[in-house]
């Protein structure tokens, strides 16, 4: 978990992607400061990164999930960690599809280019990932650690 | 989110959704466009104007409603994507398959 992040806690179904985009959003509003594009790119990260765990991970049981967020002076970073079995994951650097006409396989490729780090690794009972984005704004203290 | 099919002139549909293009409201993208096919109008424009957010599922229905109206002989093409949806697109490689107009009524004036 990471320190003084803000925490959502859902099983989907019945939650679904929105909840988490909706949790994403309130967060990064506490933050107006933050630039329109780094709060852009993260955004995107995140869903992609929601999306892809609940689209593999469900195995018709639903899937627990925990997201945690942190907006901090020169980075925006989130975990998320999920019960779906180990699915063997193993995160290389991943490229679009080679067939521009696919409809699927592009979600982990996306979240590469959009963020400078993204770790997955198994803890335990659960898939734990990890993001994090290096954001420009020079000058401010980080709020988040002393809130 | 609900999407909304509005003809233009003879064989063009446009489709219009206000909201997020993700996981949840694909399948309703994809169906949307599949009656504007079934009814003959096989060159869709998807309004993306009111769209504010695109996943990689939202981008894999675009794919697929682009390749069901090309196997009917027609085409599919975008209007007007917002900022988010352009940088999704072009982080995918996506802008060279799915051609974006500045409105609906240009997409087809070709």
């Amino acid at each position: 978990m990471i320190e003084g992040a803000c925490v959502l806690r859902l099983t989907t179904p019945p939650a679904n992607v929105n909840d988490v985009h909706d949790f994403i959003v309130a967060e990064l509003d506490r933050h107006p400061d933050l630039n329109a594009m780094d709060r852009m790119v993260f955004l995107t990260a995140l869903v992609e990164l929601a999306t892809n765990v609940i689209q593999h991970a469900d195995t018709g049981f639903g899937v627990t999930c925990t997201f945690s967020l942190r907006v901090g002076h020169d980075r925006i970073e989130a975990e998320l960690s999920d019960t779906a079995e180990d699915g063997g994951i193993k995160l290389v650097a991943r490229e679009m599809p080679a067939d521009e006409l696919a409809e699927s396989g592009r979600g982990i490729a996306l979240i590469q280019a959009l963020v400078d780090d993204l770790r997955y690794e198994r803890v335990g009972d659960r898939n734990l990932w990890s993001i994090t984005k290096n954001t420009a704004r020079p000058g401010l203290t980080d709020v988040s650690a002393v809130s | 989110m609900k999407f909304e099919t509005s003809p233009i002139g003879d064989g063009i549909a446009a489709v219009r959704g206000v909201g997020r293009l993700n996981m949840v409201s694909a399948p309703a993208l994809r169906e949307t466009v599949a009656v504007a096919l079934a009814a003959g109008r096989t060159r869709i424009v998807i309004d993306l104007s009111g769209v504010d957010f695109v996943d990689s599922s939202g981008l894999g229905a675009l794919i697929g409603c682009l390749k069901s109206a090309r196997q009917l002989g027609g085409d599919l093409r975008i209007a007007q994507p917002t900022a988010q949806v352009e940088m999704v697109l072009q982080l995918s490689n996506l802008d060279r398959v799915l051609k974006s107009y500045g409105s609906t009524e240009e997409a087809y004036s070709d």
